[in-house]
């Protein structure tokens, strides 16, 4: 058996005139939990629905753990999927729903008894095998859909932000749990979602979509600390992004300072240099001249914001007590800056 | 609230009192309309002994029946047309299909004649269920088309996801979620053509006739306790299928009912 669960090369997806996904080229390992981050209308529900066979790319091919997948209709894939709506049978109780999928395949009796018993056990819903779904919690009802696609042991299980209709406590909470249960089972995970910190924190990899083009894949911290493009450096938490000019060992901002930093452009090139707000070294008298304008509490730090003297704003986190008007300084290490372009 | 309370009272005897009347002197033991000497169901017995009379309680069963059923399965599958087919002339024929609801029923009943005699078919019990079902299918497609609108794709495209094809999705998924509209419908559409007098009046042949033109020829000769005892026996049958369509879903563990739907719909 191959190593890989997904492999997507040159895929494309157009809806007429509109362009969905473009060229996408990945691959998902197994047992991997790789999500698709991205803003709405980025691709990323597209590019699971392909995979899940709702729709046919309209050029490049998909394969699972190796077989291509072109004209291979849903219910013939390996795959199942989580939807953001549930779509739970509503007239079938908690098992008739976990069941569904193995009385398609032609479980014998017996099996299905004892996978949809694990199945509800990992979730968590033992007891609960005769409630409708009307007579369930959100969470509840998540857990069913979750169950009900795992019990199919599936090459890889499509997650399509199966918790966006949670809220934020529970959601947290069901973030540990999903995974928890993904170290459990094995299975690979493809999971969609528009919220940094959920895909931060589940994933092993992520790959950032934006206009239907993936702009960076890697490990969550590849991704949080080196980001490679404007893009991704304002999507994934929060950064300043100050538009300069390469000269050798750094970028002349239009403040007129010089920052060094380390990049590989041509002298002149229009670039933009990230700096995280953790990175920013607050001061009275070293760095770039300005005047706090805001500070937020946001509990384990202060947030400030910082209006430099030439007109830009910067966010820095601090502990240290500044007040609205204090005169500062702001600087950062050339190795916590990264030049975009 | 007092007010409202004397009002709704008002509205309920206002309603029912001439259908009480109908009722109540069916049961009694002379001719006579206007005082109530006893009860007996000698009017009844009367009813069933009449051979013509009966003839016409089946031929109207008979005809509720027929379009019942082609008027469901044809409404049904228009309904999956309009919400499934998205094509260009969708919302003109979703106005189209409302229009056999507001035609005033003369025009349609004279219509029907005009067009069966003109394509050379003898009136008969046929031509009432052709005329019938023509209306009726409206009525389903209403019904139905608002619950499978409702209906979550993604429920569909779940169960493929599960393994199942396009056939058993549509018998294990759709189907389940959509009988208690279709139901509702077909129990709406039997009330609807068992009763129905003025299309029937226009398109049905010497004998036998349905039971409302039957009541409406006998009533020439004048008014008998007979006719209470049909009103009776009709009103019986519409109110239970009524009844039916409303509880039968409910009772069966849903919590909507397609006639609920309906309602809602011509309300809005």
């Amino acid at each position: 058996m191959s190593e890989e669960a997904v492999r997507f090369e040159g895929v494309s997806k157009r809806f007429g005139e509109t362009v969905a996904v473009r060229d996408l080229d990945l691959t998902v390992a197994r047992g991997e939990f790789f999500s698709l981050l991205g803003p709405s209308g980025c691709g990323k529900t597209t590019t699971l629905r392909m995979v899940a066979g709702f729709e046919e790319p309209s050029s490049g091919r998909i394969s699972l753990e190796g077989r291509p997948m072109a004209g291979v209709p849903p219910f013939k894939r390996n795959v199942n999927t989580v939807f953001q709506s549930y779509a739970l049978f509503e007239h079938l109780d908690v098992r008739g729903n976990v069941a569904f999928g193995l009385k398609r395949r032609r479980v014998a009796r017996p099996e299905i008894e004892r996978r949809v018993a694990e199945a509800l056990e990992l979730v968590r819903l033992t007891g609960r095998e005769r409630a409708r779904p009307g007579e369930l919690s959100g969470g509840q009802r998540q857990r069913v859909a979750l169950a009900r696609a795992l019990v199919n042991q599936p090459a890889v299980l499509l997650l399509d932000e199966p918790l966006g209709a949670l809220d934020l406590q529970l959601r947290r909470q069901m973030q540990v749990e999903l995974k928890a249960i993904q170290r459990e089972v094995g299975i690979t995970f493809l999971y969609v979602t528009h919220d940094q910190e959920e895909a931060l924190a589940m994933s092993d990899r992520i790959a950032v979509m934006d206009a239907g083009e993936v702009q960076q894949c890697g490990r969550p911290q590849e991704i949080y600390e080196r980001p490679e493009k404007p893009f991704v450096a304002g999507f994934i938490g929060i950064s300043n992004l100050l538009p300069g000019r390469t000269e050798d060992g750094g970028v002349r901002l239009a403040t007129e300072t010089l920052c060094p930093a380390a990049h590989d452009c041509a002298p002149g090139t229009e670039v933009q240099l990230s700096v995280r707000p953790e990175h920013v070294v607050l001061d009275r008298a070293s760095g770039i001249p300005g005047t706090v304008a805001e500070r937020i509490y946001v509990g384990t730090a202060t947030q400030l914001i910082v209006e430099l003297d030439g007109g830009a704003r910067i966010v820095a986190l601090t502990r240290e007590d500044w007040e609205i008007g204090d005169r500062i300084a702001v600087s950062w290490r050339a190795e916590d800056a990264r030049v975009l372009r | 609230m007092r007010a409202l309370r004397a009002y709704t009272i008002l509205f309920f005897t206002i309603s029912f009192a001439p259908i009480a009347v109908v009722v109540v002197f069916s049961f009694n033991t002379q001719r006579s309309l206007q005082r109530f000497t006893g009860v007996s169901l000698e009017w009844y017995r009367q009813f069933f002994e009449s051979e013509s009379l009966r003839g016409s309680l089946f031929a109207s069963l008979e005809i509720a029946l027929a379009t019942t059923i082609v008027a469901t399965t044809l409404g049904t599958l228009l309904a999956f047309g309009l919400v499934r087919a998205r094509a260009r002339w969708t919302p003109g024929l979703n106005v189209l299909m409302l229009v056999p609801l507001v035609t005033p029923e003369i025009v349609a009943g004279v219509s029907a004649l005009l067009l069966f005699t003109q394509v050379g078919l003898r009136l008969s019990l046929l031509t009432v269920v052709l005329a019938h079902i023509t209306f009726s299918i409206s009525y389903v497609t209403v019904v139905v088309r608002a619950r499978l609108a409702a209906l979550n794709q993604e429920v569909e495209q779940a169960a493929m996801d599960l393994g199942a094809t396009r056939g058993q999705t549509l018998r294990l998924v759709v189907l389940p979620e959509l009988w208690p509209a279709v139901l509702a419908a077909a129990l709406l559409v039997f009330a609807l053509s068992f009763d129905d007098f003025v299309l029937s009046f226009f398109t049905t042949g010497e004998s036998p006739q349905p039971l409302p033109v039957r009541i409406w020829s006998a009533i020439r000769f004048g008014v008998t306790p007979t006719i209470n005892a049909i009103g009776t026996l009709m009103l019986v049958v519409s109110v239970v299928s009524v009844a039916l369509a409303v509880a039968l879903p409910r009772l069966l563990g849903r919590r909507e009912s397609g006639v609920g739907v309906l309602l809602a719909r011509e309300a809005a």
